[in-house]
């Protein structure tokens, strides 16, 4: 029995690949075991035992550990090792955690987070935290097992309850006692069933979207042709919904359902109702529903769309070549629908890889309730939180972008708007804040996300005071005078305001780089609500950003090969040809020669963009007086290469790089060709992001008079 | 071939297991993410060794081992019970109910790859 420290010696094997696996399957744990910790401190405040969730508390925290170890980060393993201690004890005191408990729980949780962080950013992991590993050792079980669940008696056959640990049975009872209705569910796993996708894990996961699973029990049955591997489960449920939806998603017949209800003593009719009915709702989800789920980096799935784009640009070119045949008298009958039809499923393919970017909004949530909990803490506020999210979900770059907006309107109205307990008793109102975030989808393409708090209002007056301003007389004026820059960075304006702090930044995050809206409703006493719509989805490409003609541009940077300074008076002449038309028109203006540099040896086509954009005169007036060959014309140069061909744009000069929100021109239909959007550059005007690839191949093809390919 | 069944909840861990007995040679691996699923895969196809972990979503380790010994034809299955519950409890408990050989996390490539040798060579016909 060896056991040993893992390095990367040994034969195709280094700890060093499973890093990344460990730090994506940590992040999971966490996350679910911060979910778990506050349902579990909400259900104490109501004297309630949460042993399904200590349980998962508990194999959260094993796994880590685990994993911890195979990789060897020492201080992960130390404080998972403390807290999995004293989890253990819980569940085996059906669920019961010591006073003090979770707090230190939850900075068990943070610590591990921190360190998870610092592998991630190759840093060095800090060592384990003593003073709270100490803590956490100390801490006693609060009670031994209470026994709930031991003197109830159910209908459920004994060979089955025998299975069920004590946690298991009080969690069965309880629930039942709390009127819900139980089940027991046989599925006999056999190859056909797997084959058609319903393997138990299927099955499980299928059936915890509408039902609790208390526990799922084995059991041998004799080989028969019924059951082949002589192998049925029994699934034991707790539920309000109907059986024939069970039934329905399990693909079983009804009789694979029998009621399990408490014994006659215990009717549901007798026993306490659960405070606020929604146990379904505040349930956190099921871990297990995570199954089935791939978690991939972002940047594959970035990839995948890339090669997309490329296929859809190769769709493109087909069109056109189909169109040029059919001009030239061909018989394209049988091609063209096919190029539809192509066209079409590249679409759906773009759209299938778009979803797989989505993230749940509940995901975005997550951590909000850990939020107002540390900040109700550090102000001596009284919070409560109510969540009402939909299944709504967006794209994963916008939910990072959002979440930092997000938590600044939370800070503000934990910080600012909620009154202390004292001045809200005065005003009549309940001690505790109510702050409420909810989401609603608008459109296919548009979420609004709403954070409304229950406090003293903006204070309007106090607002055009500090910002030097009279005072607005509309919501939209005072949103205005709040969102400006200068205002925000004062702390002390902010509480007396009341608001305030980083209004700025939420401003900027959703207005202009999302290009969304946030307005603002305030009533003095009453509360404030601020709505965020923002859309589902964006494209993020690095870009360089440059000057032409007066105007900025972005092009993404995959598309550069290399900028080059160029001195368009040294420039040489290719043939003559005809101007190409811009975009959006047919003009077309009279011959003239092409422009050639010089790029390691060879001779490269220039194309001025101010003029295959069509710029403005002023800009034309002067490429026409360097090209007339008054003295030098130093510019920049972008070389692209479409095709294997290389080409360069001329302009005037380079701003620098950044990654860009692009947003898609609004209908895709009458797409300019050369254009792939628009973004934003922080000044709240629109920037052209441009294709030079698309835009250059074309005009240097027809300045060369190549046919189209 | 040798037909491996790997269990364990964690994705990391399996293929940290399965790069340590790409060893063996001819092996073919099949992964359950719980004990449940080990169960179903057991039940519709033969193996010739199990990795288990202990501490899984549904059911433990120990009520799969003692599922898989109540069953005629897994009785000789060998088992090896990979785990980070290190405690002579665990142990004890798990060698009761049946497990073939047990060993703790963080192992060794080699400790894992010896161990699995030793839990086949016992038995005739398997020769991983």
């Amino acid at each position: 029995m060896t056991s040993g420290q893992s390095g990367s010696q040994g034969g195709g094997f280094d700890s060093a690949d499973f890093v990344a696996g460990f730090i994506t399957e940590a992040e999971e744990h966490l996350a679910l075991a911060n979910a778990n910790l506050l349902s579990v401190e909400d259900a104490a405040a109501k004297g309630q035992s949460t042993p399904r969730q200590v349980r998962e508390l508990f194999r959260s925290l094993h796994t880590i550990k685990g994993l911890a170890a195979m990789v060897g980060v020492e201080p992960i393993v130390e404080v998972a090792h403390a807290m999995e201690s004293v989890l253990r004890e819980a569940d085996a005191s059906a669920g019961r955690l010591p006073v003090g408990a979770v707090e230190l729980l939850l900075n068990g949780v943070r610590a591990i987070e921190h360190r998870v962080k610092a592998l991630e950013k190759r840093q060095a992991v800090p060592a384990a935290p003593t003073k709270l590993i100490d803590a956490l050792s100390t801490l006693r079980p609060s009670a031994p097992r209470d026994g709930a669940g031991d003197g109830e008696q159910t209908t459920l056959a004994p060979e089955i309850w025998s299975k069920l640990s004590g946690a298991e049975r009080s969690q069965l009872v309880q629930g039942l006692s709390a009127g819900r209705r139980g089940l027991a569910f046989e599925f006999i796993p056999t190859p056909a069933l797997a084959a058609a996708g319903l393997s138990i894990t299927a099955v499980r996961e299928r059936v915890a979207e509408r039902a609790e699973i208390v526990k799922v029990v084995p059991r041998s049955l004799p080989t028969s042709e019924r059951s082949p591997g002589g192998l049925a489960f029994v699934l034991v449920l707790l539920t309000d919904g109907a059986d024939a939806a069970l039934a329905e998603v399990t693909a079983a017949t009804p009789d694979a359902f029998t009621p399990v209800t408490l014994v006659a003593r215990h009717a549901p009719a007798a026993a306490p109702v659960v405070e606020g009915g929604a146990v379904e709702d505040e349930l956190p989800e099921d871990a297990l529903r995570h199954r089935g789920v791939v978690r991939v980096e972002i940047t594959r799935l970035d990839e995948a769309l890339e090669r997309l784009s490329a296929l859809v640009v190769t769709q493109f070119r087909l069109g056109r070549a189909v169109a040029a045949m059919r001009v030239a008298g061909g018989d394209v009958r049988a091609l063209a629908p096919i190029v539809t039809e192509n066209g079409r499923q590249l679409r759906d393919l773009r759209a299938s890889i778009m979803r797989a970017r989505m993230v749940s909004v509940s995901e975005l949530l997550e951590r909000i309730p850990l939020i107002v909990r540390g900040l109700g803490r550090s102000t001596g506020k009284v919070a409560r939180l109510a969540l009402e999210t939909s299944r709504a979900e967006l794209d994963k770059a916008v939910a990072e972008r959002i979440f930092p907006a997000l938590v600044h309107l939370v800070r503000n109205a934990v910080d600012h708007a909620l009154e202390p307990p004292a001045e809200r008793r005065a005003a009549g109102k309940p001690e505790t804040g109510l702050l409420t975030i909810s989401c609603r989808e608008l459109s296919d393409s548009q979420l609004e996300l709403t954070v409304s708090d229950d406090g003293a209002g903006v204070d309007a007056a106090a607002v055009a005071r500090r910002a030097g301003a009279p005072i607005p007389t509309t919501d939209e004026a005072l949103l205005e005078l709040l969102t400006r820059p200068g205002l925000s960075t004062k702390e002390e304006v902010s509480t007396t305001s009341g608001r305030g702090v980083g209004m700025d930044v939420v401003k900027r995050i959703a207005v202009d780089e999302l290009r969304g809206e946030l307005t603002m409703r305030t009533k003095r006493g009453q509360g404030t609500t601020f709505s965020l719509r923002i859309p589902l989805s964006i494209t993020i490409v690095d870009a360089f950003s440059f000057v032409c003609g007066d105007e900025t541009f972005v092009v993404p940077v995959a598309m550069v090969e290399e900028i080059q300074e160029i001195d368009l008076g040294l420039t040489t002449r290719g043939p003559d040809r005809r101007r190409a038309p811009r975009p959006g028109g047919d003009r077309r203006r009279t011959a003239r020669a092409t422009e050639m540099i010089q790029r390691r040896g060879q001779a490269v086509p220039v194309l001025r963009l101010e003029e295959v954009l069509g710029l403005t005169s002023a800009a034309e007036d002067r490429s026409a007086v360097e090209s007339g060959g008054g003295g030098s014309a130093r510019r920049k140069a972008i070389v692209v290469r479409r095709h294997g061909e290389a080409f360069a744009f001329a302009v005037d000069r380079m701003l620098g790089q950044q990654e860009v929100v692009v947003r898609p021109l609004e209908d895709r239909l009458v797409r300019v060709h050369g254009i792939s959007g628009t973004t934003d550059l922080g000044d709240g005007r629109p920037t052209l992001v441009l294709d030079l690839a698309a835009l250059g191949g074309r005009l240097v093809r027809d300045s060369t008079g190549a046919p189209p390919p | 071939m040798p037909e491996a069944l790997i269990v364990d909840d964690s994705k990391v861990m399996r293929e940290m297991e399965m790069a340590c007995l790409r060893a063996i040679e001819g092996v073919v691996f099949t992964q359950a993410a719980s004990g449940l699923e080990a169960l179903e895969r057991l039940s519709l196809k033969p193996f010739d060794f199990v990795v288990l972990d202990l501490n899984m979503p549904d059911i433990s380790g120990y009520e799969v081992i003692e599922f898989i010994r109540g069953q005629d034809k897994l009785r000789a299955l060998p088992i090896l019970v990979v785990t980070t519950r290190g405690d002579e409890g665990s142990r004890a408990r798990a060698m009761s109910a049946g497990a073939t050989r047990f060993m703790t996390k963080p192992f060794s490539p080699e400790s894992l790859l010896g161990e699995v040798r030793a839990l086949t060579a016992a038995r005739p016909g398997a020769t991983p």
